[in-house]
């Protein structure tokens, strides 16, 4: 288990990610260059959940098969949305 | 059989003669004999439509039923034999025999399993209600849209067909709840010695199916849930002519392909099993056997495009998804030949199980040859909506069937403990095999009869005689089968605990019927066969164990799995044996609460079905306040009363009168809301109530489910069985919120993702509401993991400070978003002068609805919080071990958290 | 079918005839006639191999079991499995079924992109394909000429020249198909998907939902009547831009009330709304 320390820092981390995603469209940057913006927001959301999955939910710590499992969901999921979206593009 | 009557009783579990004993139990088998029972009367139900159907196509353009009555028979029929029938007769199978054949004394969770079944049970109840609330669903099985929304409902049937639609949901949480409990089973309680791929061709089988089942059934799940939002609060995914009938193809058939090897795996393993027993052999080729499923079932969830092949879906896509089919065709072929070549060299004994089985391969052969046409794409376009495609899943789907009766003659014996009518057996099986064919073959000869369509060309009615004259066959044979079971159970034979020679599964190692805790010791196959370690042995065992295992690492090929079956073999502590004296003493087998929450499911649901838009939310409201109220008595009464108990109380009170408060608000008066009241209102209330009730006292219900103190666990050693059911519904849960989202942004690909924004949203839909409640959230999961470190240090008053800390940061979610929506609500922008709401268009629909979904959650998760509070204050989870509640649940609580970090860019940003 | 036998039709589809125009019917009746033989084949195999191995080792008592069980280990109680061999006979015929079928789909996917797409030697032979749009609407079909005329319940097609059908939905998702010139294509709101054909024979043949949408569902079928190319020629040139038509030949236009059961093709029903 992981110490109080490090779940505060990873939390602080999290409140500043998410304001800097926000920032995005309060600086006007998402209008300017929407993709990009896009991008970079998705990425930081992604960074966020791994950490809370990582640390929070200890999955670091856990057998990493548990981490499989959860991925092979996300594998699905995503082959159904980017084969859905494709399909109609 | 008497001894172990006198062991049921000392489980305070009633005697099977009693009907009390089928309420309470949570026991495996009695659970199994439940399901077959309940299958085979849907099955009935099912067949009684079907029979319906043939009769109206006893000559073209028959008026038995009229339009809307034949639509209604087919759309019931096929979803009550897909999914109330043949499912849940295999499962019926499988929660009999699986603990029996890896070496479990029970499924991992009792009484989840019993919520199954009961859940299961009332969803069909509420189908068959549907039929007399105007109308059950007359859209087809496959639900297309926007057929199936109300817009194209006629008034009268809407209540009926909202009914089934939440019957189907039920039911896939009945099959949620069955995979936790099944996947959790088969990773952590096998027998010593016994390795996956070990295990039975049935339980191999059901593994696979049960991996397919938590994925595939998530997806049916979110497509269900929106749909039903259509219905009771008018939002538009399904009628958006943008996207709204593909986005449910895409959702169904995501789920409706995995489906059909769903329905089918389960009758691949019983064909296993009785082709290898009563041939005599082993199977030819085991290990690609099984390499050959388990890549089905992963293929299984990239074909489903191939459903759509006439839509308007893209050429490149179209040409991925057939060569993802014939891909997956080929497994099946290698499964079929190593069936046909166990025959050879067997010594072949014709029982009814056997003849079910083979006939179900030669079958399953035919369907398998007509499913080639339908992946030449070609060919499948003109197949589309024609009798060809209900031959072919006729062929394959009830080819299935065919084994899983096999299956019920095979393990008849085993369940009752005495034999079926040989020669009735045989019987049946003539009836059915040729009622079969005659039934299903000339739909292959008249194919251009255009599918649920009762007029068809005059040239093709001696065909279709010929079919309805095979369905009365068909039919008539599960009479002499009915027939037969009930003769058999009181003038049978007595069964011995093996009646077939070469049975080589555990099941036929224990007496027939088995005993309550199936074993007459600890079940061990580390030896290489098995063999039953007494309690008191079974101490010493362990290192003998060790030493068996290292001699099997030389001679088998692969040696990784092996290795991690030795770490597990060497776990036993000297303690051990004491562990399996208390798991002796303390396993429960009875609770009435299961049954109780799926009864109060049922009401909840029937009376939704009927509820007007404006009163959706306050049956709901009310019961949350007293579920609150409840937990401060209950809580209070059994672990003594505190200062926590009377403001839990007071709370509870506070938001049932809040609530009545803001309904009378809403509806001028509060006499003027109970006037405008339906009976469907009270009956939510009602069941709302009761669901609150009954939910509270499972949770603080003792039931004792001791994990083995030995078992293979590969590849989850090192967590416990409620860890790793809670991941796994996490696994099903990514499905169900990835789903949503992924909804959300197909419809958004489709309208154009940039035009989105600035066609359907208003400017007063800002970032900051958003982004306070990412705060929220993301500091109630920081207070969680502080609690879950507070319980681990047994600090009972920090414990108690995060807890409520978690419990106030998520209230100020739900307020935040709840001021946020009444604003939106009642916007009077330019383009959104009636205010932005679940009706106004696509966007509001998913922004209301998947964030929703997630307050929902979040609203879920306060509740558990309350229940832990209260819990709490009496010094429970108190210690490494007890600890473990508050991580379970902090794992819920992150995965929402994770959730809404997603939700919060999408929705809130770009 | 057409004339020629077995081997033109394979030449055909193979595009080895060169100079004959092919429709999709010609492609989907040859396709399905080689699948059926070989499908009947192999199932014939398949079964007949099943059933003889079956009957050859069922256990009568009478088989000397010394001879025979010394190569088989038979299942034993309890014991965990060991393999049973013949594998290498279970690949070979793998390997076989494996053939059949990729090259089967292989070749076929020829004859779909022939069918999903009005190939130029097509049109280049033929006159340029008639495009025409149609729209699905419980329980009809109405036809939407390049003229802007529209036509309802009834289509009338030149012969012998490809049709191009431009396809969607009004309401709910329905399915276009006339099975004799085996074309057929989804009808579904908000989306637009092609087909073409071409019809050889005069005559009236009938167009007919294959997806189930709504209580007319079974009824919901309108005539295809194809005519000499001059004839309709003569019949085109009568019609007017943007008008509407209950028809020519006096053919109805089927009630559209969603409740009704009517059926479109039945001579008895009432004018056309327009």
């Amino acid at each position: 288990m992981a110490s109080t320390r490090l779940y505060t820092v990873i939390f602080v981390t999290l409140m500043a990610f998410s304001t800097a995603q926000a920032l995005f469209e309060f600086t006007g940057i998402l209008d300017r260059a929407y993709w990009f913006a896009l991008g970079v927001i998705m990425v930081l959301s992604t960074i966020k959940a791994t950490l809370v999955a990582g640390y929070f939910q200890h999955l670091v710590h856990e057998p990493r098969s548990i981490t499989y499992l959860i991925a092979g969901a996300l594998v699905g999921v995503l082959a159904l949305t980017a084969g859905a979206a494709y399909s109609i593009l | 059989m008497t001894e172990h009557a006198d062991h049921d009783h000392e489980h305070h579990l009633p005697p099977k003669s009693s009907v009390k004993r089928w309420l309470v139990t949570t026991n495996h088998k009695d659970i199994g004999v439940l399901y077959i029972i309940t299958s085979l009367f849907f099955l009935v139900a099912g067949g009684i439509l079907a029979m319906m159907i043939r009769a109206q196509l006893w000559t073209p353009g028959g008026t038995l039923l009229g339009g809307q009555g034949y639509n209604q028979a087919v759309t019931s029929h096929g979803l009550l034999m897909v999914f109330w029938f043949i499912s849940p007769f295999a499962f019926g199978l499988a929660n009999y025999l699986v603990p029996l054949q890896i070496g479990a004394d029970d499924l991992a969770f009792p009484r989840l399993n019993a919520m199954s079944y009961w859940v299961y049970l009332f969803s069909g109840l509420l189908f068959l209600t549907s039929f007399f609330l105007g109308s059950s669903l007359a859209g087809g099985w496959t639900i297309y849209q926007p057929l199936n929304v109300p817009a194209f409902i006629p008034e009268v049937n809407q209540v009926g067909s909202l009914a089934t639609i939440f019957a189907l949901m039920l039911f896939v949480a009945a099959v949620t709840m069955g995979s936790v409990n099944f996947l959790t089973t088969f990773y952590r309680m096998r027998a010593e010695g016994l390795r996956v791929r070990d295990m039975p061709l049935f339980s191999v089988s059901i593994l696979l199916t049960v991996w397919m089942m938590l994925f595939a059934f998530a997806a049916l799940l979110a497509a269900v849930i929106l749909l039903s939002f259509d219905h009771l609060l008018g939002s538009v995914w399904f009628s958006t002519a943008e996207g709204g009938s593909l986005l449910w193809a895409h959702l169904f058939w995501f789920f409706g392909h995995p489906e059909v090897y769903i329905v089918f795996f389960p009758a691949l393993g019983v064909m296993a099993e009785v082709f290898q027993t009563f041939s005599g052999k082993r199977i030819v080729g085991r290990k690609w056997f099984v390499i050959a499923m388990a890549l089905v079932a992963i293929q299984s969830f990239v074909v489903w495009m191939h459903h759509m092949f006439l839509t308007a879906i893209n050429l490149p896509i179209k040409t991925i998804f057939m060569a993802t089919t014939i891909g997956i065709s080929l497994p099946f072929d290698l499964m079929v030949f190593a069936l046909i070549y166990t025959l050879a060299k067997g010594k072949i004994r014709f029982k009814t199980p056997f003849l079910f089985s083979f006939g179900a391969l030669l079958l399953f052969i035919l369907g398998g040859i007509t499913g080639v046409f339908l992946g030449a794409v070609v060919l499948d376009y003109q197949f589309r909506g024609t009798y060809w495609v209900v031959a072919h899943f006729h062929y394959v789907m009830f080819g299935g069937g065919t084994a899983l009766i096999g299956g019920l003659y095979y393990w008849y014996p085993k369940m009752t403990g005495k034999m079926y009518d040989e020669f009735l057996g045989k019987v049946h099986f003539a009836m059915f095999f040729v009622g079969f064919n005659l039934l299903y073959f000339p739909m292959f000869v008249v194919w251009e009869t255009p599918r649920r369509v009762f007029d068809y060309a005059a040239e093709f009615t001696m065909w279709h005689r010929l079919a309805t004259v095979g369905a009365f066959l068909f039919a008539a044979s599960f009479l002499v089968m009915i027939y037969n079971m009930f003769k058999s159970l009181h003038s049978g034979e007595e069964a011995p605990d093996n009646p077939w020679e070469y049975a080589s599964a555990g099941e036929w190692a224990v007496p027939s019927p088995p005993p309550l805790e199936n074993y007459p010791g600890v079940p061990s196959y580390a030896g290489g066969k098995l063999s039953f370690l007494t309690r008191s042995e079974a101490a010493d065992g362990g290192t003998v164990v060790e030493q068996e295992v290292a001699g099997t690492e030389q001679t088998a090929p692969d040696g990784g799995a092996i290795a991690h079956a030795g770490a597990a073999a060497t776990t036993p502590t000297t303690d051990y044996a004491e562990e399996l004296a208390l798991e002796d003493e303390h396993a429960d087998h009875a609770s009435i609460w299961p049954f109780a929450i799926s009864a109060s499911a049922f009401v909840t649901f029937l009376g939704l079905s009927g509820i007007s838009k404006a009163y959706f939310i306050w049956p709901f409201v009310f019961a949350t306040g007293f579920m609150v109220a409840y937990f401060g008595i209950e809580g209070g009464r059994r672990e003594g009363f505190g200062w926590i108990h009377p403001v839990v109380m007071a709370l509870g009170g506070a938001i049932a009168a809040g609530g009545a408060y803001l309904l009378a608000i809403d509806k001028g008066g509060l006499g003027a809301a109970i006037d405008g009241a339906s009976v469907y209102f009270w009956l939510t209330t009602v069941g709302a109530f009761m669901g609150a009730a009954t939910l509270t006292q499972l949770g603080f219900e003792e039931f004792n489910v001791p994990e083995p103190a030995i078992a293979e666990q590969w590849p989850f050693e090192a967590v416990s069985n409620v860890k790793l059911g809670m991941w796994m519904f996490l696994g099903s849960d990514v499905i169900l919120f990835g789903a949503f989202i992924g909804s959300y942004i197909f419809m958004r690909v489709g309208h154009g993702w940039t035009d989105w924004h600035h066609d359907f949203i208003p400017e007063a839909h800002v970032v900051l509401p958003g982004l306070i409640n990412t705060y929220l959230l993301l500091a109630s999961s920081f207070a969680v993991v502080l609690a879950l470190v507070a319980a681990r240090q047994q600090n009972r008053r920090r414990l108690l400070g995060y807890l409520i800390t978690t419990f106030l940061l998520g209230v100020g979610f739900l307020i935040n978003k709840a001021v946020e929506w009444e604003h939106l609500f009642h916007l009077h922008e330019g383009a959104f002068a009636d205010g932005w709401t679940f009706t106004t268009n696509i966007a509001s629909s998913s922004f209301y609805i998947t964030t929703g979904l997630h307050g929902a959650h979040v609203a879920v998760g306060l509740l558990i919080t309350l229940y832990l509070i209260v819990r709490a204050y009496n010094g429970a989870y108190l210690g490494e071990e007890e600890a473990d509640t508050i991580e379970h649940f902090g794992l819920y609580w992150h995965f929402v958290d994770i959730v809404w970090l997603f939700l919060f860019p999408l929705f809130y940003i770009l | 079918m057409g004339p020629g036998g077995i081997s033109t039709e394979i030449a055909y589809v193979l595009g080895q005839t060169g100079g004959l125009s092919r429709t999709p019917a010609d492609v989907f009746n040859t396709v399905y006639l080689v699948f059926l033989i070989l499908g009947t084949l192999v199932g014939v195999v398949v079964i007949g191999y099943t059933l003889t191995k079956a009957w050859r080792y069922r256990d009568d008592g009478e088989r000397d079991d010394e001879s025979e069980s010394d190569k088989v280990v038979r299942p034993v109680l309890g014991h965990l499995p060991t393999g049973s061999g013949g594998g290498k006979k279970l690949f070979v015929s793998f390997g076989i079924s494996a053939v059949i079928v990729l090259s089967l789909i292989v070749w076929t996917y020829s004859a779909l992109l022939f069918v999903d797409d009005t190939p130029p030697e097509v049109a280049a032979e033929g006159e340029e394909p008639l495009e025409i749009e149609v729209v699905g609407k419980q329980f009809n079909w109405e036809y939407t000429y390049p003229n802007g005329h529209t036509e309802e319940p009834t289509l009338y097609i030149p012969e012998d020249r490809p049709i191009r059908l431009k396809v969607t939905a009004a309401d709910v998702w329905h399915n276009y198909g006339i099975s004799e010139f085996r074309v057929k294509t989804d009808a579904i709101p908000g989306q637009t998907t092609t087909a073409w054909f071409v019809a050889d024979e005069t005559g009236t043949y009938e167009a007919v939902c294959y997806e189930l949408c709504g209580s007319g569902h079974s009824a919901m079928r309108g005539d295809v009547v194809v005519m000499e190319q001059e004839e309709f020629e003569e019949w085109y040139a009568n019609t007017t831009d943007g008008s509407t038509s209950a028809s020519v030949n006096s053919d109805v236009t089927g009630d559209t009330d969603a409740n009704a059961n009517t059926n479109a093709a039945d001579p008895a029903a009432t004018e056309g709304e327009a």
